[in-house]
């Protein structure tokens, strides 16, 4: 008899739901968090502590009852901030542009353009030095997936000097490029 | 230089007002310059996500050297071999029982020994020579390892389909000196 099924709310099912968003939040973040903070400075090492990090806070957050809006730039936040405590690695970000290899290079392209590319990565990595703190990071957030809005919240500055900030950075990188 | 030319970017990236977007639009498909604009932020956009995308695989590469899976490898191989082939905990017995010094024609006679009930107890005597395996009953002590999720997380805090690769680190007498986990 269906009656006999009696349904009651377990004291894990609360936990549960939060284990399952913050998997989803995992599965969705890890990457675009990892390359934030890698082109901010830090080894990968460092970077997947800062993120472990990062969850485990989300974690005790959501144990805790805590607020689920805004949980993007919440995250990013938290990485950010475990960054910045890494003082002496945050201070190398962009030390001098990346060099990659041929190898990094997409499967299947001939060696003039992978030439091209490596070329291409060159520029633009010079010109990445060239951008403000300000506009590195906004740059990178937006890179990761974020909202103006978003990258406010992380930056903690007004969503319209984001806006004005992307625009600038946007336009410095496409004019050294000459792209 | 156009007026729209300011509201290029946040337009692109969808955070105009659904009104403005609108004039946006219709100007950018009349304006070739403002098209070339776009084409060339979207290019700088893409070329900016490749560049960091690189930069980690960069970093990680330089993170792991081409020795270090094979070396955890090895490491993981002889922690098996080890756990595998690890006899269980016996006393070690002697090899030269003093029982068997003694009197070894009457053993079976001991009944009346002083000390009968240890005997059920224990193996019979092996000579060394007779079988390998009593070079393993000198292997003690035995290798227990297990290291319960609980015990190293708080519940849930690892999401599912994270592996962990082991470190083992083993010692010329087969002890486990260090365990390290990475992810």
């Amino acid at each position: 008899m269906s009656g006999d099924s009696l349904s009651f709310p377990l004291p894990l099912t609360r936990f549960e739901a939060d284990s399952c968003e913050a998997t989803n939040l995992y599965r969705e973040l890890r990457k675009p968090l990892l390359r934030y903070l890698v082109c901010l400075g830090l080894s990968a090492d460092e970077a997947q502590d800062v993120v472990q990090d990062a969850f485990l806070s989300l974690h005790r957050h959501l144990a805790s009852d805590g607020s689920q809006e805004n949980i993007r730039s919440w995250l990013f936040r938290v990485a950010h901030n475990g960054a910045r405590n890494r003082q002496h690695s945050y201070d190398r970000r962009f030390g001098k542009p990346l060099d990659p290899d041929l190898d990094s290079m997409a499967e299947g392209a001939t060696p003039e353009q992978v030439v091209l590319e490596k070329e291409k990565f060159h520029h633009l990595g010079k010109a990445i030095l060239l951008l403000t703190e300000s506009e590195r990071e906004c740059l990178l957030l937006r890179a990761g997936g974020l909202r103006y809005r978003e990258i406010a919240e992380v930056l903690e500055i007004p969503t319209s000097t984001v806006g004005d900030t992307v625009d600038r950075a946007i336009k410095k990188l496409a004019e050294k490029c000459n792209v | 230089m156009c007026d729209f030319s300011g509201r290029l970017v946040a337009w692109m990236d969808r955070e105009v007002p659904d009104n403005e977007a609108a004039d946006v639009e219709l100007h950018v498909r009349d304006c070739s310059e403002c098209r070339r604009r776009v084409d060339a932020y979207e290019e700088v956009s893409r070329a900016f996500v490749a560049y960091c995308d690189a930069a980690i695989g960069e970093k990680t590469r330089r993170r792991l050297p081409r020795w270090v899976p094979v070396l955890l490898s090895s490491a993981a191989a002889a922690a098996v071999l080890l756990l595998v082939f690890q006899p269980a905990t016996v006393k070690q017995i002697p090899v030269q029982s003093r029982v068997a010094d003694a009197a070894p024609a009457v053993v079976v006679e001991t009944e009346t020994a002083p000390r009968p009930a240890k005997k059920v107890h224990r193996r019979p005597v092996i000579a060394p020579t007779k079988t390998p395996s009593a070079n393993w009953a000198l292997a003690e002590p035995s290798i227990q390892i297990a290291i319960p999720v609980e015990a190293m997380f708080p519940p849930g805090a690892v999401p599912e389909g994270i592996t962990f690769i082991a470190d083992l680190s083993v010692a010329a007498d087969g002890s486990v000196q260090g365990l390290r986990l990475q992810q």
